[in-house]
């Protein structure tokens, strides 16, 4: 189902009978009708597996069921939400920044840091963000957090995109991504201009980028 | 050439020109970026120097190449300025990104720095093309006139263009002192002919406390 946006830092979904949806624990601000919300141990669908799975990557926001009939207003912290539509492919986001997310999507982690080699550890460490990411498979609409705006960039072959780590939000389509350095002795003798890596990203689809180089 | 993506991303299109920004303020870019740090603003010797001296500290980067790069700092509203010619006064706090062909240097603002918690030195943006100043929240572009001068309380102030003279003003009184300050003990005075950027926030001042 389709998320509807009411202003830049909140949502308004439909929740109709028969359908699920998740979202962030506490990401509620207001709803109408007869919608209820139950917490999700296992961090979403997927099962017992999948539940170790996250835990064990460190990717186990709490998420709650949220089901019934009427509408449903998210938002949390003032962050700004973009909607993301994903027909067919994946979107790859952290766990944290998930607002919430049509029910029929697949849920599971992916290992990034196999992306890459050594450098795939590195960007684990560079980001923040860990060596695990989400990942969201199907047909439905997520609703994504984020510090301050967001830009969307197309990325398609030929022409590659780099993002600042602490900038990059989440992306999806066929992407490949790995971290590239600038690193030269100037960066060596700490005189660098404070761009010493940047994820590169190459492939067809697009990567959503925060105005901003803090995290949530 | 500067344009704006949302209002807190600037995007900047590059064909092997170059453009000055704030130091890590780079958040993506297509195309072949270089990233080059600059001593001293970009200002030689004599403006690295006099910028240690003054305190008006401004970490900047040339950034050049091919392709389109974008830039943005803690989810600040970005506001586009055309100089022509003329001279932009603004914090080096406030400033994000400026055309390769103007020059930034710094100048001394008197007492209305102390009160405005800015310090007594700002950076100047003289020549002509485009700079990107930061807000917090959107700013507004005030006009001054020989008629009409203007009041700016010293928090909300971020820049100003134009021939302008300014002085901080005070409304310091009886009443202030016994404690019952209003809150708007200072202000900068504007006269002459220009333009002056407000953001709908205060940063903290001393004029805000009294």
């Amino acid at each position: 189902m389709p998320f509807r946006e009411i202003n830049s830092k909140m949502v308004e979904a439909v929740v109709s009978p028969g359908q699920r949806l998740f979202s962030q624990r506490g990401a509620m601000l207001a709803y109408r009708g007869e919608v209820s919300f139950t917490p999700n141990i296992q961090g979403g669908q997927g099962g017992f597996a999948s539940m170790i799975g996250r835990r064990v990557a460190g990717e186990a926001t709490p998420l709650m069921t949220v089901e019934g009939s009427g509408t449903v207003l998210f938002g949390h912290g003032g962050h700004h939400i973009q909607v993301i539509n994903l027909a067919g492919d994946t979107l790859y986001v952290e766990a944290d920044r998930l607002l919430a997310f049509d029910g029929s999507l697949q849920q599971g982690t992916m290992f990034m840091g196999s992306q890459g080699g050594v450098m795939g550890m590195v960007r684990g460490q560079v980001t923040g963000q860990g060596l695990f990411t989400t990942t969201l498979t199907g047909h439905g609409a997520v609703a994504v957090m984020a510090h301050g705006g967001v830009i969307e960039l197309p990325i398609v072959p030929g022409r590659d995109i780099h993002v600042d780590p602490q900038a990059y939000v989440a992306h999806h389509g066929n992407v490949r991504n790995k971290l590239s350095t600038a690193l030269g002795w100037r960066d060596m003798v700490g005189r660098g201009s404070g761009e010493a890596f940047q994820l590169e990203l190459s492939g067809s689809g697009a990567v959503y980028v925060q105005a901003s180089e803090e995290k949530l | 050439m500067f344009r704006l993506q949302g209002s807190k991303t600037l995007a900047v299109d590059l064909t092997g020109d170059a453009v000055k920004a704030k130091n890590g303020s780079m958040v993506a870019y297509d195309g072949r970026m270089t990233f080059k740090k600059m001593t001293g603003g970009g200002e030689g010797l004599r403006g690295m120097v006099t910028r240690r001296l003054t305190g008006e500290q401004m970490a900047v980067m040339e950034v050049s190449g091919q392709g389109t790069c974008y830039f943005a700092d803690r989810a600040s509203e970005i506001n586009l300025v055309a100089l022509h010619g003329d001279k932009l006064y603004v914090e080096a706090s406030n400033l994000l990104a400026t055309d390769s062909g103007l020059r930034t240097g710094t100048t001394f603002t008197g007492l209305r720095g102390g009160a405005s918690g800015n310090g007594l030195f700002t950076t100047t943006v003289e020549g002509t093309g485009q700079a990107a100043i930061m807000s917090e929240g959107e700013a507004v572009l005030l006009r001054v006139t020989p008629q009409y001068p203007l009041m700016v309380d010293p928090g909300a102030y971020i820049a100003h263009q134009g021939s302008l003279r300014q002085q901080l003003q005070s409304g310091v009184n009886f009443r202030t002192l016994m404690g019952e300050g209003s809150g708007e003990a200072f202000q900068m005075r504007f006269e002459g002919d220009g333009l002056v950027y407000v953001q709908p926030s205060e940063r903290n001042t001393i004029g805000g406390d009294v």
